[in-house]
């Protein structure tokens, strides 16, 4: 395949900039190498004509689970980032609760290993905070950091007690790493398969309270004041725990939240017919709890959107609604469930969105600032907004298909991503 | 004479009177495919239901055999949670319209061997199985096995979890109407462990619709949030509940739930909530006591008020447990 790529009339978003300007890319070497208008394609570049699509950073998702090892019956490493490339991710963050647990240096040595075989984007994992997840012993932070942990998070077995968060916390001093918090209150939670409210009584099935989270959210910042450690909250649901993470911001705490689309998008109303692709931990909340989510977004309590892409196979999700494990994927749908709920919708710009895809998780993570100037990596996905879609998860990247949208229609489409100068998706062409 | 005026003459006139029902609640059960609870269950269906269960009692009361009405259907019994009470009800209704029964108590074969209710369904479907009459501890499960198998087989829930137990809330309402004709207006108690009862979850869907007054008591550790959404009036102590009503449905506790830590004791269980002679009086004039079975003597009601022919109706419930089921075998599987 070529390396030489000229993109032809794209609208380019720069939310670093905030601005949106027509130009034509030039990619060599795995760089972008020349901007500006009406560039004449040399005889070996291949050219993509982006004329009335928008051309963004490749996405940054900041919490993934790309399985692999002992479960590539639900996803491995290559099926994992070829649907984060369809979906417009150029980097994600893998988390560690795989099979085994990522939580010594060995298996993060072999983790290493399979990325570097089978990923077909960056791929930054995360490390456990507790051996086993066992939210006891600390696992070899040190080690694991230098090994190239981006974070440590104990991700679907959230630390309870609060000795051994605060020790992670002193702890990561050393490391300067985030530690990432999955935050739940498994006594409140215990036995729950999706939101406490009517509808959970009318179902007959056990509820999640919101406030198993807010409970967490809670004590985890007194921590946080305690140790003044940088902490990022995932998947934050409901509006009460929002309310105590903005009175942190304000007071100064160095606390991070992000929120995935299936929270910003759905309610709990989805799971009505005991939908097991509406059940996911936390769960679908309530339509305030949603609206909540968005005014956090707006002014700027949440600097992130995390997919929390979690496949399971057909088999764990055709249990009964009690019985299957939580979790969807998310990394192909994400951008147009997203901009469907946000930007269509009229909430905020598509600069705005742009940036909670690309420099906000960049900046939680530490990462560069991802920009499409001369000289950067050639790091970036074109989405023709005026697609209108059906996404069939038989047909996606994923090996799994446990996603609410399957057989639904979206709006707007990622068309093409690129990584490091490489295409490494392409749509079908779809007729506008 | 042919082989189908042969088997009409052999019927009892009660089973030729069960086929010549018709109206449209008749044509509604026709066109139903299945059982899944009460709450989408017209009020024509319900009437329909009625008037064949009543034919059916008199069928089993007037000692008659089996008639030859469902004779070529084959029902199996899926009993993934163990309850001999309702599948011989279940039983015991099927063979009396002359239908093929197996019986399949799965809560310990094939489920431990990994095998999904609906891989156990599709064996079964392929075995050119009509119906299944599914019990199952998760709720839903009738819904998710109907939307899998639907298009193959009639599925009749007997209890999914703590979500619906339909049959039940029929034959409660069936007796409920052998008391008193309607129970529009009337005011009806259910009592005990609200949160993990599918009988008070049908029961809500069905009394509510046809305009009975209910009101539910119970521990507040046993009552799930929101249930006013349901349409009834919810108490924390017994007496404001049963106050004035014409009938007390009184749940099973489930023992675990001290174990939980749903309840401080049995003790304590029994002086807040147990039904007894004592408060009955607060209740409607010639009230009756209901339990859906099994009891705990003396647990949630009294020997003495279980045991009171004039005031409990909970052996009349269980011989209408199998006319409701005849009634609603026959309306969902004739042809
Ligand atoms: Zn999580």
């Amino acid at each position: 395949m070529s390396d030489k790529i000229l993109i032809k009339s794209g609208l380019i978003l720069d939310p670093a900039t905030n601005t949106e300007q027509r130009s034509d890319i030039r990619i060599a070497g795995g760089e972008i190498v020349e901007r500006g208008s009406e560039l004449n394609a040399n005889a070996e570049e291949q050219v993509i004509d982006a004329d009335g699509s928008w051309i963004s950073c490749g996405f940054i998702d900041i919490h993934t689970h790309l399985r692999d090892l002992g479960q590539k019956d639900k996803e491995d490493i290559h099926t994992g980032t070829k649907a984060a490339a369809a979906g417009g991710f150029t980097t994600v963050v893998s988390m560690a609760n795989t099979d085994p647990v990522i939580d010594n240096g060995m298996t993060f040595s072999m983790y290493l290993q399979k990325i570097a075989e089978r990923a077909v984007i960056e791929v930054l994992p995360v490390a456990a905070v507790t051996k086993g997840l066992a939210g006891q012993e600390l696992t070899n932070m040190v080690e694991l950091s230098e090994m190239g942990a981006i974070a440590f998070s104990d991700d679907g077995k959230p630390i309870q007690n609060m000795t051994v968060l605060r020790r992670a916390l002193e702890y990561a001093r050393l490391t300067g790493k985030l530690i990432i918090s999955h935050a739940e209150d498994l006594d409140l939670s215990e036995g729950g398969s999706m939101h406490e409210c009517a509808l959970s009584t009318e179902l007959g099935l056990q509820g999640i309270t919101y406030a198993s989270e807010t409970v967490a959210v809670a004590r985890e910042l007194e921590i946080v004041r305690l140790t003044q450690a940088p902490y990022h909250f995932t998947h934050i649901s409901c509006a009460s725990s929002l309310d105590l993470i903005r009175r942190a911001k304000v007071e100064g705490l160095p606390v991070t939240v992000d929120v995935t689309p299936h929270h910003l998008a759905l309610t709990a109303e989805e799971v009505a017919e005991y939908n097991t692709n509406a059940k996911m931990n936390p769960p679908l909340r309530s339509g305030r709890d949603r609206s909540e989510l968005i005014n956090a977004i707006k002014d700027g309590t949440i600097t992130a959107i995390g997919t929390d892409h979690a496949p399971h196979t057909k088999l764990e999700k055709s249990r009964p609604f009690v019985e299957a494990p939580f979790g969807i994927t998310g990394l192909e749908t994400a951008f147009s469930v997203v901009y469907e709920a946000l930007v269509v919708q009229n909430y905020i710009s598509i600069l705005e969105l742009i940036k909670l895809l690309t420099i906000g998780p960049a900046r939680i993570l530490d990462l560069p600032v991802p920009s499409l100037h001369m000289g950067s990596p050639a790091n970036l996905c074109i989405i023709d907004p005026r697609i209108q879609w059906t996404y069939e998860s038989a047909k996606g990247q994923s090996k799994s298909t446990n996603s609410p949208w399957d057989h639904k229609k979206l709006h707007g489409k990622v068309t093409c991503t690129i990584y490091k100068g490489q295409i490494v998706y392409r749509s079908e062409p779809i007729s506008v | 004479m042919s082989e189908h005026s042969a088997l009409v003459a052999s019927m009892s006139s009660h089973a030729r009177e069960l086929q010549k029902l018709s109206g449209p609640g008749v044509d509604s059960w026709k066109n139903r495919r299945h059982l899944l609870d009460t709450k989408d269950l017209s009020t024509d269906e319900l009437q329909t239901l009625v008037r064949a269960a009543t034919i059916c009692k008199e069928m089993m009361h007037s000692g008659e055999g089996p008639q030859p009405l469902l004779t070529s259907r084959t029902i199996a019994n899926l009993f993934y949670e163990n309850s001999t009470r309702t599948r011989s009800s279940f039983e015991l209704a099927a063979k009396r319209l002359g239908a093929t029964v197996i019986n399949l108590d799965i809560a310990s074969s094939s489920v431990a061997k990994g095998e999904t209710i609906v891989d156990t369904g599709r064996t079964l479907a392929a075995m050119a199985v009509d119906a299944f009459v599914q019990r199952h501890n998760c709720s839903g499960s009738a819904m998710q096995i109907a939307r899998e198998l639907g298009d193959r087989v009639h599925i009749i829930n007997a209890g999914d979890g703590w979500n619906g137990h339909p049959t039940q809330a029929l034959l409660d309402y069936f007796t409920m109407l052998e008391v008193r004709g309607s129970v529009k207006g009337a005011k009806i108690a259910i009592v005990g462990d609200i949160t993990h009862s599918r009988v008070a979850r049908s029961n809500m869907w069905l009394l509510t619709k046809m305009g009975a007054d209910v009101h539910i008591a119970g521990p507040p550790t046993l009552v799930p949030p929101e249930l006013s959404s349901l349409g009834v009036t919810v108490h924390n102590k017994l007496e404001p509940a049963i106050e004035g009503a014409s009938f007390i449905i009184v749940l099973r506790l489930q023992l675990e739930r001290q174990k939980q830590g749903l309840i401080p004791s049995i003790g304590e269980y029994r002086r807040v909530y147990r039904m007894d002679h004592a408060r009955l009086k607060l209740a409607a004039e010639g009230a009756k006591v209901m339990h859906p079975g099994p009891m705990n003597r003396d647990l949630e009601i009294t020997h003495a008020l279980a045991d009171d022919a004039e005031k409990s109706l909970v052996l009349t419930q269980v011989g209408n447990g199998v006319a409701v089921r005849m009634a609603v075998l026959y309306l969902l599987l004739a042809r």
